[in-house]
């Protein structure tokens, strides 16, 4: 595998060229040369370097899955529905304040806060939105400023460049990240990467994985947006699960829906490659509780997740129930349809059955991916 | 100490062929000089300004070549005798004038120097000024020595009072630059009792143009008959020659050259020719008619060997079957600089000699010999100059912006940046003003799919000389772009000469600064400040002005040229390297330093395999310290 790493050329021309970019930020932060700008990874200049953190960490460069999975979990890829699966719950935060600020049940980031405030970890990696929506990556030490950032906007961000600041600091220890699907695989290429110089990966002790369906791009999807409403006013943004179909804008008092097939032309292009909607490599993924307004699923997949969980519950800072069977099956056949999209796509893309992109997958994992 | 006012007169002098020609002028009285700089053209004024006080006259840095000719030919209008210098670019700056000048003739005498740049070695384009006097119907003079120099532009006021027309005398860099001796003669004092009075109706205008079209070809008819006995022609070589050589200016030394290296004193005759428009035509038939082969020697392009093919096509029969040999034949290069070793060359060729100075190998035995001496430069801008940190923010906030904008460039020290010095960030470069000229045509294609951010890049001294009339065309026309002024206090490029925002004046005396943000700002245009040290300030400011499509957008970059500074101050900080930060070649750097950002102050120590400071080129600006992405580049207070 160490052979097949590259470096920030053959990235630009593999990947940034291609429009496969997801924006994790994996490839930003680390060297002077790949900066995330607007919605979009710049290249500054050429770099020497034969192989390159950027190339090996990029969610859309050759990817092991399988030495993703047992780097992160220490088992074997799980190729089942919804990845690797310790325990499904259904949570939300316990304080009516952080639910009353969150996409559903407040979950992130009531354990995003926990984490730091028990000392678990000293750092989280969150993302916050400034006033023209335009996300970055932020690394907090306080379980406050989480809470203050409880919100999402759909709209993809390099997250994972203020990761890679955040792991090169001294004074920083143990590193939570709230993580997309690509952010969490990338992390997980860190944590498998044969380079010697691994980003202080040892670092990473949490990861809170987000369920995800596509991301936006910014430029675009903001000159839409501010077409219809002053950005500046956003309050929250919204997809309520289906069948309403659309974008809800929350513009003070005020709320503007607008139809999701009018959103549709924004997703990256990349989103259509990933084959990842509970982030199967994170500690713990959280998402929505379809139809049931107010809770989230969570799905617990390592030993990590679990005990943080467990201490959050014990603590009285969530609140747990079991996930109807109901939900648990439509989630597995949702993320089963976004595998078979997305691997009909690369296929289409490359025009070829036997060249999946950027997944090292045998016909057989590939067979049991697809359900 | 003496100075070229104080000369005694009759001594032997060692002056630069441009000193030679200012105290040619010196000599002839004149009162005024103007110039806009440009090498190789620049010493003829700045020599002057050193001793304006002195020699009682006045001397001016122009705003551009074009003014410079108006305010010499003004005091010429009134009698005060007036020389002007500049470039071969300026002369086309200043040429819309110059035409009108030509038809209206002069009181006083007034001479207009160009200098030539061969090879442009310090140019942005080669041009031969003279076919201009050809077409403008101006007297035109080639000096080929250092005394010529002198003599003949103190005999060039006398010409230009004869004939009430400017004089054009044309110089190249080797004449312009090289030094040799000069026996000064006496100086005459500039006119006080100067008045501009017309005494006829219209006589300081071009017209009636046909009229004065007409008086601009008799004065030719007679500068023809001056030149028939011009000491400044003459000839050298045998009565019978078996081939004659016909030359001007720099080629004269050369053509001798060529001549006693090959040993054919006895059978190759030299006509040098001083006055090379309008040729003497008798004495040049008269030295044509006794040879059938003829080797012209100029420099840039065929404008003697042309104008000796008219005059015997002419009349075939006074001067017999002639074979010319030269720039049409291939014997000498069409285009470039000349020198001893092509005259050399061309001559022997001629003459069927063989002729090998050095052994057919020689090149690549002396590159092997001094591969290990010399270390590869490239053209480059001074370690700590202001322009390669702006430079450097461009490039960056054009790649953060991604939408492909580019930098349409103008003439200065950062007309560099068409190459590794800037990032190869400029990609139009044609004359004085020509960024914001460009810029403002590309700023109007968006209707044709044009969507590119356009950013024009001018300097301090451009902005006045040409960029203006640009910047306003942009304003007028609801153009989209920005323009970056590259304030760095100095005409940096011609040797650090002042202009109207530096305060003061060709003599050192204070004059009123002009103030270019509060100029921009008056025409209405969004202007804003950075100092380009600032890297992030720079880049975000560049950003948002280029995400700011609301016309055209000012952003004056301000910080003193590094040189100049330098002489009055010591460096602020003292730059070295924490070795055990440094990440040199590995993943997270790449040599960002040494081999990206490229500041001749940093060096790479290949052994040790960390970035390194030479300690003897570093101005210690401390802008690397804010490119290192592993903060090794220290810097402290000097």
């Amino acid at each position: 595998m160490s052979s097949d790493i590259r470096a920030g050329r053959q990235l630009r021309a593999e990947v940034i060229d291609r429009s496969l970019c997801t924006l994790c930020g994996a490839c930003t932060g680390l060297c002077p040369y790949f900066v995330a700008y607007r919605g979009r990874v710049a290249a500054l200049d050429d770099c020497t370097v034969d192989q390159g953190r950027c190339y090996a960490f990029c969610p859309r460069t050759p990817t092991d899955l399988d030495a993703v999975s047992r780097a992160t979990f220490g088992e074997p890829l799980d190729t089942s529905p919804i990845g690797r699966t310790v325990d499904v719950l259904m949570t939300r935060a316990a304080r009516d304040d952080v639910r009353a600020k969150s996409q559903c049940g407040g979950t992130v980031s009531a354990l995003a806060a926990f984490a730091l405030e028990r000392g678990l970890v000293d750092s989280a990696v969150l993302t916050e939105s400034d006033a023209s929506l335009l996300p970055s990556g932020i690394a907090v030490r306080e379980s406050s400023a989480v809470l203050e950032r409880a919100r999402s906007n759909y709209v993809a961000a390099p997250t994972l460049a203020a990761f890679n600041r955040e792991a090169n600091r001294d004074d920083v220890r143990r590193i939570a990240v709230v993580a997309t699907p690509c952010q969490a695989l990338a992390l997980g290429k860190m944590r498998a990467s044969p380079l010697e110089n691994r980003n202080n990966i040892d670092k990473l002790s949490l990861v809170i994985g987000l369920f995800c369906t596509w991301a936006l791009d910014f430029e675009r999807f903001t000159r839409f947006l501010g077409e219809r409403t002053p950005l500046d006013r956003i309050s929250k943004l919204d997809i309520p699960p289906p069948p309403a179909n659309v974008l809800q804008v929350y513009n003070g008092s005020e709320r503007i829906d607008i139809p999701l097939d009018d959103v549709r032309p924004f997703i990256r292009p990349a989103c259509n490659h990933c084959l990842d909607m509970t982030a199967e490599f994170a500690d713990l993924s959280i998402g929505a509780a379809e139809g049931i307004d107010g809770w989230n699923t969570l799905v617990v997949r390592s030993d990590r997740g679990r005990e943080l969980v467990e201490a959050a519950l014990a603590a009285g800072v969530i609140e747990s129930r079991p996930l109807p069977d109901a939900n648990l099956d439509h989630l597995k056949g949702a993320s089963l349809g976004k595998r078979r999209r997305a691997l009909a796509n690369i296929t289409q893309l490359t025009g070829s059955d036997d060249d999946l992109l950027y997944l090292e997958i045998d016909a057989e994992t590939r067979r049991k991916l697809l359900g | 100490m003496a100075n070229m006012a104080t000369f005694e007169k009759d001594s032997p002098q060692l002056l630069m062929g441009n000193e030679a020609i200012a105290r040619g002028a010196l000599e002839a009285g004149i009162g005024f000089a103007s110039a806009y700089p440009g090498t190789p053209s620049s010493e003829i004024i700045g020599s002057l300004a050193e001793v304006a006080a002195e020699a009682g006259i006045y001397v001016e840095w122009s705003v551009n070549e074009k003014v410079a000719l108006e305010a010499a030919a003004a005091a010429a209008f009134t009698g005060v005798r007036s020389i002007c210098a500049m470039k071969q670019n300026g002369l086309n700056v200043a040429l819309d004038f110059l035409v009108g000048l030509a038809l209206t003739g002069t009181k006083a005498g007034i001479v207009l120097v160009t200098c030539d740049d061969p090879a442009a070695h310090s140019s942005t384009e080669e041009e031969d000024s003279r076919p201009v006097a050809k077409w403008a119907n101006l007297p035109l003079l080639e000096p080929a020595t250092f005394q010529e120099a002198k003599d003949m532009t103190r005999w060039a006021y006398d010409l230009s009072e004869e004939l009430k027309s400017v004089v054009l005398m044309r110089g190249v860099t080797r004449t312009s630059h090289a030094r040799g001796d000069v026996r000064v003669g006496e100086r005459l004092a500039p006119n006080r009792a100067a008045k501009f009075e017309p005494v006829i109706p219209l006589e300081f205008t071009s017209l009636p143009a046909p009229l004065k079209h007409a008086v601009a070809h008799q004065k030719i008819a007679k500068a023809r008959e001056i030149f028939e006995t011009s000491p400044f022609n003459w000839y050298r070589g045998p009565d019978k020659p078996e081939l004659l050589i016909v030359t001007s200016g720099s080629g004269w030394f050369y053509s001798l050259e060529a001549v006693q290296t090959l040993g054919v004193e006895g059978s190759v005759g030299i006509l040098k020719l001083g006055t090379t428009w309008p040729l003497p035509e008798k004495l040049v038939r008269e030295h044509l008619s006794r040879v059938k082969d003829v080797l012209v020697v100029e420099e840039i392009d065929a404008f003697l060997e042309g104008n000796l093919k008219e005059l015997v096509g002419e009349d075939p029969l006074a001067v017999g079957p002639t074979t010319f040999y030269g720039k049409r034949s291939g014997h000498i290069p069409a285009t470039g600089e000349i020198n001893p070793d092509i005259v050399t060359r061309a001559l022997a060729s001629v003459l069927a000699l063989e002729y090998r100075p050095v052994a057919a190998d020689y090149a690549q035995k002396a590159s092997a010999l001094t591969a290990g001496l010399v270390q590869m430069r490239m053209v480059g801008f001074c370690a700590g100059c202001p322009h390669r940190a702006t430079f450097w923010s461009i490039k960056n906030a054009l790649r953060l912006d991604g939408r492909d904008g580019f930098v349409a460039g103008d003439i200065g020290c950062y007309s560099m940046a068409v190459g590794p010095a800037g990032y190869w960030q400029i990609k139009t470069m044609q004359a004085m003003g020509s960024g914001a000229g460009m810029a403002s045509g590309f700023g109007k294609l968006a209707p044709f799919g044009v969507d590119q951010p356009v950013v024009a890049v001018c300097g301090d001294s451009t902005f006045f000389h040409a960029t203006i009339p640009a910047l306003i065309n942009g304003i007028y026309n609801r153009s989209n772009f920005t323009l970056v002024v590259l304030d760095n206090s100095a005409t940096a490029m011609t040797g650090f000469q002042p202009h109207p925002g530096t305060g003061k004046n060709a003599t050192g005396e204070a004059a009123p600064s002009i103030d270019i943000p509060t100029f921009c700002r008056a025409l209405g245009v969004r202007t804003e400040v950075v100092d380009p040290f600032d890297l992030q300030g720079m880049t975000d400011k560049l950003l948002e002005l280029m995400r700011d499509e609301g016309g055209v957008r000012v952003l004056v970059v301000k910080r003193e040229c590094q040189l100049v500074r330098a002489r009055r101050e010591k460096p602020v900080y003292r730059m070295s390297v924490d070795v055990a930060r440094c990440l040199g070649e590995s993943c997270g750097c790449s040599r960002l330093c040494s081999r990206v950002f490229q500041c001749p102050g940093l060096i790479w120590d290949a052994e040790r395999g960390v970035a390194a400071i030479d300690d003897v080129i570093c101005a210690g600006c401390g802008v690397c310290a804010d490119i290192c992405p592993a903060g090794a580049i220290v810097r402290e207070r000097a």
